[in-house]
């Protein structure tokens, strides 16, 4: 059944599906164990004629205790292993510096994306900002957001690199889904989360959003794709280039209608 | 009618005091019952169009599509984004709030508990009659929702906000039914906690009490300590949907184009969740625990044995209870929450699978060396409990925080929440309807019918539910119109396939349900007070029982799961029989088994 599981390319992706392995096999073991021992009562200790009496007993305290303690030790144990996976993956302190650091940016239906831009500093950015032009609320007035860059529904990253997702929505809650990377993580209006992988394969991967977001959720599609480090400083390249021949879309970009057209439009 | 019964219950009332407006527990129950199963249809056909839509996407509704309305359709019959947002949040909606919960605890609540405990009626038979006629008002509310303007409530069963702040017409309607739904609920809970503490039969001590009567009794306790929370997050949720305050939305909020107008700001979307899941993840034992009760209740007659380690099951049902109530952050670990406190819900989580595994023990060793008749509530009770292994065991994956980040919100937690709602609650449904049927209705039902429903729904049951835990691994989003808009989706499409055609033979096997019952009351052969040997209270009644139930005063002298005991003549020991009259009934068999040993023996003497 594991077997149906996307390929995994992020760095922390083998523990998840080692832990997932763990508990599957852990499972199909308890439950071969308590429906064969419930197949066979059943075969059994079938009333074959109307004289038949079932053995009078009410139980067993020393049974119990056993039935309590043992499962009780299994999911303690479970629960700490488990730990140690959600502690990497989730906890802040435990993030690992970023080699590249981006912001997403949920709205209905599409997902933005912002670069620092070639001086490598986010412009300050607030939600008072926010409009249907400036979807991450870059302040205008502040001179490191001039070259930041924003892209819709295409993440571009280097492989073998810690990458920084801050994570936020401008309208509803949506949910930032990487299969590939075992990634997954509400996107929230009014607050800021920040995600953290590092993809060990180049090629392109889709990104979902995993969070009912309206009737037009399911179009909710991007793509990542991961490059060499060469390959992807030359993309990086190449945007500067369009932000500084004023080509590129910055943080004004068109808005969510035409986009959900041409969404339709490729069905 | 006999002249044991007091005098107040004794006048005839009109027919609309008597079917429409009753205050008598029973009829009650039935109406409970009869709405809960007609809102199971409704549900179920949203859930078939749903699964038309995922397995066929862009494929006209066989049959109805050209009869459906334009706003749910396009021209040509085919399902719109909109309507199936609309029919996955309904579809969530009924099924839990007016299938579910109507049943399990309106229905066996209402008719069990009175008999169970040797009661004439509820302590408060008026309040009772209050509490189902919320749930009508409610229901109409909920289902103008397709009338109104902008359809249903389309924002999942579970609320979110912004999303469901921003919507009106249809989920402003969602709000107010669940308000209401929740103050049925809560008057229901009130009157069951009376009830059970106060009218018990003389003699009967709280641990004597039947295991449904125990598992209604903690259920109606966590009802009135998660319910007003649920009040409290829906009346908010209503002002900001109606009145644009901003408890859920923070500022500055962009919807499509525009400003959203809850200009004050401030707002948690979080805050909803956490209330939301206060009181729906005690909900889920809600819809559970209940179903425990009667399948021990059930196991137990139909194994002839004595339910092992009550005690046991009563804790256990105490303990889930009280961790049922501090583990709701499971249902946030990827919401945005501090993750701190993932892994302190995951702990929680885990520790709450203890009890649950202590059940599924008891029911086995209630099963061993038993002497088990397979009648149709014994062979769904048993298909409770394996379907609620699987649904158990599946939970395992979503507790450990690690697995739940690619788990969640997919088709994995879809099958593991119908392993448990449906192959847990639904199956304890149709165990305990079919049980009491008799008494309910004075009727026996087919057992032939009962046998062909139960069959063919457990088949169907997991050819359609437990492939929904591959599409999950494989990553399949719930909620998502088209799954090939995905690449890495497209793969599933046979598989979508195979679940719509199961749950299509799903939902029509419900009919035999149906006709089932519809046989029982045209030509049922009559019930007898006790068909099917058990020892609790409400068999000693007539069936159907009267009006204020017990026509014999009652004593109660022992626990309810006296099969088989030694003491007694017959392999059942009913709770009302008094210890001198067991006693006199075995120096009786004794004795007439001597004089038939000695004429055996007699006649032996005479041959030779």
């Amino acid at each position: 059944m594991l077997d149906w599981l996307p390929e995994n390319i992020s760095t922390f992706g083998n523990g998840v599906d080692h832990l997932f392995g763990l508990i599957y096999y852990i499972s199909v073991a308890i439950f071969g164990l308590v429906i064969s021992v419930y197949i066979v009562f059943i075969i059994r200790y079938r009333r074959k004629k109307k004289s038949d009496r079932a053995y009078y007993h009410h139980g067993n305290n020393l049974v119990e205790l056993v039935w309590t303690a043992l499962p009780f030790a299994l999911f303690l144990f479970l629960a700490f292993y488990s730990d140690g996976i959600w502690v990497d993956i989730k906890y802040p302190s435990h993030t690992p510096n970023p080699d590249v650091t981006i912001e997403i940016m949920g709205q209905t239906y599409m997902w933005h994306v912002r670069y620092p831009g070639s001086d490598g500093i986010f412009g300050h950015s607030e939600r008072k900002f926010i409009s249907a032009i400036n979807p991450f609320g870059i302040d205008p007035a502040d001179e490191n957001g001039k070259d930041d860059f924003v892209t819709i529904n295409q993440v571009h990253l280097p492989i073998n690199k810690n990458v920084l997702v801050k994570l936020s929505s401008m309208d509803v809650i949506h949910s930032l889904f990487l299969p590939n990377m075992r990634i997954k993580q509400d996107a929230v209006p009014g607050q800021r989360v920040d995600v953290w992988f590092n993809g060990a394969k180049t090629g392109e991967y889709e990104i979902a959003c995993a969070e009912l977001c309206g009737s037009g959720h399911y179009l909710m599609r991007g793509v990542v794709t991961f490059h060499s480090q060469g390959g992807f400083d030359s993309w990086l390249d190449e945007q500067y280039a369009r932000v500084n021949a004023g080509m590129a879309p910055t943080s004004k970009t068109d808005n969510s209608i035409a986009h959900l057209e041409t969404q339709e439009g490729r069905r | 009618m006999t002249a044991h019964m007091t005098p107040e219950l004794h006048h005839e009332v009109s027919f609309f005091r008597k079917y429409i407006f009753s205050t008598d527990h029973k009829m009650i129950a039935k109406q409970f019952m009869t709405l809960a199963l007609f809102f199971l249809f409704v549900g179920g056909g949203f859930a078939l169009l749903i699964r038309w839509q995922l397995a066929y996407p862009g494929q006209p509704v066989p049959f109805i599509g050209h009869l459906l309305p334009p706003t749910w359709v396009s021209a040509d019959g085919v399902i719109t984004a909109e309507f199936y947002t609309q029919l996955l949040t309904m579809h969530g909606t009924i099924m839990i709030f007016a299938v579910i919960i109507p049943l399990l605890v309106g229905t066996f609540g209402n008719f069990c508990v009175p008999l169970m405990i040797g009661a004439d009626d509820m302590a408060f038979p008026t309040l009772n009659m209050v509490s189902f006629w919320l749930f009508p008002v409610a229901g109409v509310l909920m289902m103008c929702g397709f009338i109104v303007e902008g359809g249903s409530a389309a924002a999942g069963w579970t609320g979110y906000p912004p999303l469901s702040a921003l919507a009106s017409g249809g989920q402003t309607l969602w709000i107010v039914s669940l308000f209401l739904v929740g103050f049925s609920s809560i008057l229901g809970g009130v009157n069951y906690i009376t009830t059970i503490l106060n009218m018990k039969a003389p003699g009967m001590k709280l641990f004597q009490m039947p295991m449904t009567v125990w598992a209604v009794f903690i259920t109606a306790v966590i009802i009135i300590i998660a319910t007003p929370v649920l009040a409290a997050a829906l009346s908010m949720l209503f002002m900001d949907n109606f009145l644009h305050t901003s408890f859920f939305v923070p500022a500055n909020l962009i919807v499509p184009g525009k400003l959203s107008p809850h200009t004050a700001g401030g707002g948690q979307p979080l805050l909803w969740q956490h209330l939301f899941w206060f009181y729906s993840h005690p909900a889920v034992y809600i819809m559970i625990l209940p179903g425990m009760g009667v399948v021990s209740d059930v196991i137990s007659v139909f194994s002839r044995k004595p339910l092992f380690g009550y005690k046991a099951m009563v804790f256990a049902i105490m303990a889930i209870s009280f961790l049922g109530i501090v583990v709701w952050g499971h249902h946030m670990f990827q919401s945005g929450m501090n993750p701190l406190l993932g892994t302190t819900f995951m702990v929680s989580t885990m520790v709450i699978a203890v009890p649950s595994a202590i059940k599924t023990f008891n029911w086995l060793g209630t099963m061993w060396r038993g002497k088990m008749e397979f009648t149709t509530p014994m062979l769904n009770a048993v298909a409770f409990i394996s379907m609620f292994v699987i649904g158990g065991l599946s939970g395992i994956f979503m507790a450990s925080t690690p697995v739940d980040v690619f788990i969640h919100d997919t088709y994995f937690i879809v099958g593991h929440i119908h392993y448990v709602l449906f192959g847990g609650s639904l199956f304890a449904i149709f165990a305990g309807l079919t049980y009491w049927w008799p008494k309910m209705t004075g009727r026996m039902m087919s057992e032939t019918l009962g046998k062909w429903h139960f069959w063919i729904t457990f088949i169907a049951f997991n050819a359609t539910f437990f492939p929904m835990h591959i599409l999950g691994i494989g990553g399949m989003m719930r909620r998502i119109y088209d799954p090939n808009v995905y690449d890495f989706l497209k793969p599933f499409q046979p598989m979508n396939e195979f679940i719509t055609i199961s749950a299509v033979v799903l939902g029509f096997a419900q009919f035999i349900l149906v006709w089932a019952f519809i046989q029982s009351l045209v030509k049922g052969r009559r019930a007898k007070r006790n068909p099917w040997r058990a020892n609790t209270l409400e068999w000693l009644a007539p069936s159907p029982p009267p009006h204020g139930n017990f026509d014999t005063p009652l004593h109660v002298y022992r626990g309810p799961y006296e099969y088989s005991s030694p003491e007694s003549v017959r392999d059942y020991l009913p709770q009302n029989v008094p210890p001198e009259e067991v006693q006199r009934q075995m120096e009786e068999h004794r004795r007439r088994e001597d004089t038939s040993r000695r004429a055996m023996s007699g006649e032996v003497h005479d041959h030779s």
